[in-house]
């Protein structure tokens, strides 16, 4: 609950360092050529993951008061509908693809 | 605000509003966390515009990211998570009430940020001489899909709207510098440089999903 959460300097670096061997795999992977669709699941849950480190103790949302939580969990949530209505829609158009 | 007085409490900045300087800080944060929602949905359309077309041609993003160096994204990857760390560091000093070491972070973050927008400057020019423009100026012959401009509009929408954020950001930061030289953040009061942390946080995270979606499609 306490929003003066400070963190070490070790600490941030080790965040650092985690993200940046994060940003090698991601990379690597594509190496190994990994049938799709599962390089892309794989890309996007390293992606997300990093994304869950930077929130978690880079935006100190570890320690941050639960309704900031919320909001941020709210708004991925909302996204994520976003994208599950608009692909109910394209993804079973009878019509072609318009021409843009 | 801008009043240099070295009174014990320090409590210039505190409104009378506000029962505490604790509950502003607070209240400042969850200001700008309401912001970064709207950041997310912002760029969230643009994800979903990738998500359609990608579900459409599937096969042109595998043709078209060819055109993207994997190299300088991965670079320029480093080079954000690097700015995020600087600025975790200044608000770090900030707290601390070590003023230089917040100056010296935000001066290292603000270089970062521009070897981010040099290295993306030269990505562009790179495309804008072959040709690959967005939308209709595009007349690139290299890639053998009919619709090969979509994937670049996108491209163009996504990293351009990341790179304004990017400048943005540059901006909040020499205004930070300015005002930490006036002496205004102390560890009872180092608002601004939280809360301009969570925008930059945030802009590295849409890097982080900009990046395996762009250029490492293989």
């Amino acid at each position: 609950m306490s929003g003066h959460h400070i963190s070490s300097a070790k600490f941030l670096w080790g965040i650092a360092l985690a993200l940046f061997m994060l940003t090698f795999l991601t990379v690597a992977v594509t190496w190994i050529h990994i049938p799709s669709p599962w390089n892309v699941v794989v890309a996007i849950a390293i992606a997300v993951v990093k994304a869950l480190i930077v929130a978690a103790f880079f935006m100190n949302l570890y320690w941050d008061s639960k309704f900031n939580v919320i909001l941020f969990v709210m708004s991925i949530a909302f996204f994520l509908l976003m994208i599950g209505i608009t692909l109910l829609d394209t993804l079973y158009r009878t019509d072609p693809i318009p021409s843009f | 605000m801008s009043q240099t007085s070295s009174t014990e409490e320090k409590l210039d900045h505190l409104k009378h509003y506000f029962v505490d300087s604790d509950q502003q800080f607070e209240a400042s944060k969850m200001g700008m966390w309401i912001f970064l929602v709207t950041e997310i949905l912002f760029f969230g359309g643009l994800f979903v515009a990738y998500i359609v077309y990608r579900s459409w041609y599937p096969e042109l993003y595998l043709l078209a990211s060819e055109e993207l160096h994997t190299f300088w994204g991965a670079v320029n990857t480093a080079v954000l998570i690097g700015s995020s760390l600087t600025v975790a560091m200044a608000i770090r000093s900030a707290q601390l009430n070590q003023i230089k070491g917040l100056i010296i972070n935000l001066w290292i973050t603000i270089g970062l940020a521009l070897t981010f927008m040099v290295i993306k400057y030269f990505e562009y020019s790179e495309k804008f001489a072959k040709g690959i423009l967005p939308g209709s100026a595009y007349s690139y012959e290299g890639i053998e899909h009919e619709k090969a401009n979509i994937f670049f509009s996108i491209y163009y929408m996504m990293t351009g709207l990341h790179g304004v954020h990017v400048l943005i950001g540059i901006g909040l930061m020499l205004w930070l510098v300015f005002k930490a030289k006036k002496k205004v953040f102390h560890s009872g009061y180092y608002t601004p440089v939280e809360i301009t942390g969570l925008y930059w946080h945030l802009v590295d995270i849409i890097w982080i999903f900009l990046f395996p979606l762009l250029y490492l499609i293989d």
